[in-house]
């Protein structure tokens, strides 16, 4: 593992914003940390940056602890949430600044910055202040700022958050591109979990200043172990008693029943459809377009689920009787979640 | 930008033609008489009786002492009061701690507090009645009726103009751009130096003149603690009301003249300072 933390813990006054994190990152990976509005993910990258301390346990960085190193000689590189770009100077001397509080020799500085603003794709633009810059852009120069200084481990917080969807997008496969040809260990925050999915090789999900799971972004969305974790992603219907569903088996003090888009399947009375005999009678409450097709709010068993489907299936309108087909669901005990599926998935298919 | 006009409003909602020109009349009116009207006169009186009479005045031995003894608490306040507002500017919008509320407030007190209040707590502490008197007289220092006292007193006075200015941009400015450059091994006053200082120099060069254009012409506090000893405490303002009380009208017009064209200055040293602040 080259960067590792174990046991962390910190308060801010009353408030545990991490609470006993232990998690290992391997070298040239590129993590994301996930997590919803104050789980701790900032705090969790200002500590490994040196900017906060813990009140107890462990950094360590290449078998080194470095509790005690400050963080001017961690060698990290970081990156704002809002840039922090030096405004008073030039995109230029805002690249070369760490270089020359290291004093290096000027024609050095000005080979490295040169090529560092290609590599980012601003080469031309030395001379322009921050403020002249666009949003994608400044990102930009900030990722080739903390890059400047050749780091070992590079944070970033929440790099595409002030950056239009459309911007973003690119951005994305751009820093995952760039980071990959550099082969430096990153780790950056997102609260979006498709930014997460997409761009991570690995995502630590974050709650209440806890980890939740870590793993690849299949495992963690597919395989949740947590009960945050499990309705954390996709777009969840959650309900509590989920015993009128008759093909699912009933757990122990089950806690929420978690139900996914993707788990779930509208067809028409007149659709022809594998398992028709086990699907529940719904009545569809809700039709709403979107850009990849239709999304349907179905009340099944008094509880209203999300579904989806798509252009070229035959319409459906609100207020009709329809047929709901559930393949699986999440079903929360305390803090774990357990996978269920439908049994007739099991079963031998009668087509009718 | 056609029906919008400049200032955002919509034209509708500024009222008709005769609201808009008796608002303007009626300001412009209450400047003249207020402010012109009053600095004509003292111009004006200052040369009533020709040139000659005012050079005289001005060069007079003991105006020129006011002069610089005013400019010299001038000095201080504004060297002192920089380095204090900047340190507790720095430390309301940079640090958390206990007292942090209580330290703003304080910071207040001077402009709330009268003039004449700030020189009597000097008189107090500083004077026979107090119990450091006896002390300050066995190591031979002088505060009250002397130099130091003035000093004191303006820059009691002219305490919050600093930090007052620095701090919205302190605040403002959030610590990011500290942080990465700490973050990439720049030590403090380096920090200092090439981030913060930028950001705030206007408004620091802003807070001078305010402070400057308070101390030179303070005369509340400074006349309780100065003792009025011609040539030795007299700051210009006092110097006026000392020849105005002599019924010496011309020589106290013509030294309020100068104090009118230091105020001239410094109202265009600030808008100079404004005009480029604001174009960065
Ligand atoms: N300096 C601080 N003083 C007090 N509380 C703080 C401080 N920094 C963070 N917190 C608190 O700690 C919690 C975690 O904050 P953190 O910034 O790590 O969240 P986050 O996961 O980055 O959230 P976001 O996605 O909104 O940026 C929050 O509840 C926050 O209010
Ligand atoms: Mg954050």
């Amino acid at each position: 593992m080259y960067v590792e933390l174990k046991h962390i813990n910190k308060h801010f006054g009353n408030f545990k914003a991490s609470d006993d994190v232990t998690v290992g990152i391997e070298k040239g990976k590129l993590i994301g940390l996930l997590g919803p509005s104050g789980s701790g993910k900032t705090t969790i990258l200002r500590m490994i940056a040196g900017l906060e301390n813990p009140d107890s346990g462990e950094i360590i960085i290449d078998g080194k602890v470095i509790n005690n190193v400050p963080a001017s000689k961690r060698g990290i590189g970081f990156v704002f949430q809002s840039y922090a770009l030096f405004r008073y100077m030039t995109v230029f001397d805002n690249v070369a600044f760490g270089l020359k509080i290291a004093k290096k020799p000027a024609n050095e500085i000005k080979e490295r910055v040169h090529e560092l603003l290609e590599l980012v794709g601003l080469s031309g633009l030395e001379k322009r202040y921050p403020s002249e810059l666009s949003g994608g852009q400044r990102q930009r120069v900030a990722f080739a700022r903390a890059l400047a200084p050749n780091p070992q481990l590079l944070l970033l917080d929440e790099p595409f958050a002030a950056i239009d969807a459309k911007v973003r997008q690119e951005l994305r496969s751009w820093l995952k591109g760039m980071i990959q040809k550099l082969g430096v260990t990153s780790i950056f925050v997102t609260h979006d979990q498709d930014e997460a999915i997409e761009v991570a090789d690995e995502i630590i999900i974050t709650n209440r200043g806890r980890i939740e799971q870590v793993g690849s972004p299949y495992e963690v969305y597919s395989n949740p172990k947590t009960a945050f974790t499990a309705s954390f992603f996709g777009q969840p219907s959650i309900f509590k008693d989920y015993s009128n569903f008759r093909r699912f088996d009933i757990l122990e003090n089950a806690e929420n029943a978690i139900v996914r888009p993707e788990f779930v399947k509208v067809t028409k009375k007149n659709e022809v459809q594998k398992y028709k005999s086990s699907a529940e009678e719904g009545v569809v409450e809700e039709v709403d377009f979107r850009g990849y097709g239709i999304e349907l709010r179905v009340r099944v068993n008094g509880v209203l689920l999300t579904a989806r489907r798509s252009f070229d299936q035959p319409r459906i309108d609100v207020g009709e009787a329809v047929d709901v087909f559930i393949y699986r669901m999440f079903v929360t005990q305390g803090d774990t979640a357990t996978l269920l599926e439908n049994k007739s998935l099991r079963e031998p298919v009668v087509v009718i | 930008m056609s029906a919008v006009t400049q200032s955002g409003l919509h034209r509708d909602t500024k009222g008709s033609k005769l609201v808009r020109y008796s608002l303007i009349g009626i300001s412009l009116l209450f400047v003249f008489l207020m402010l012109i009207l009053p600095l004509i006169t003292v111009i004006t009186e200052a040369f009533k009786q020709g040139f000659a009479v005012y050079s005289k005045a001005v060069a007079d031995d003991y105006t020129i002492k006011a002069i610089l003894l005013t400019l010299e608490a001038s000095f201080f306040a504004v060297a002192i009061n920089t380095v204090f507002g900047l340190c507790a500017a720095w430390s309301l919008t940079k640090f958390k701690f206990k007292g942090k509320k209580i330290l703003a407030t304080l910071i207040d007190l001077p402009v709330t507090v009268s003039p004449i209040i700030a020189g009597l707590i000097f008189l107090l502490t500083f004077g026979r009645q107090s119990p450091i008197f006896p002390l300050l007289q066995d190591a031979d220092i002088k505060i009250v009726f002397a130099v130091p006292g003035i000093v004191l007193a303006t820059i009691f006075v002219t305490f919050p103009f600093i930090s007052r200015e620095l701090i919205p941009v302190l605040e403002s400015q959030g610590t990011d751009e500290e942080e990465a450059a700490a973050l990439m091994g720049a030590k403090g006053f380096t920090i200092f130096r090439r981030i913060t200082f930028p950001h705030i120099k206007w408004a620091f060069l802003y807070g001078v003149v305010l402070c400057a254009a308070r101390a030179m012409g303070e005369f509340g506090a400074v006349s309780v603690i100065s003792g009025h000893l011609r040539g030795k405490t007299n700051t210009l303002p006092l110097h006026v009301e000392i020849l105005f009380n002599e019924f010496q009208y011309v020589p106290a017009f013509a030294v309020a003249s100068i104090l009118v064209m230091l105020a001239i200055l410094i109202l265009v040293a600030r808008s100079v300072i404004e005009h480029k602040g604001r174009k960065k």
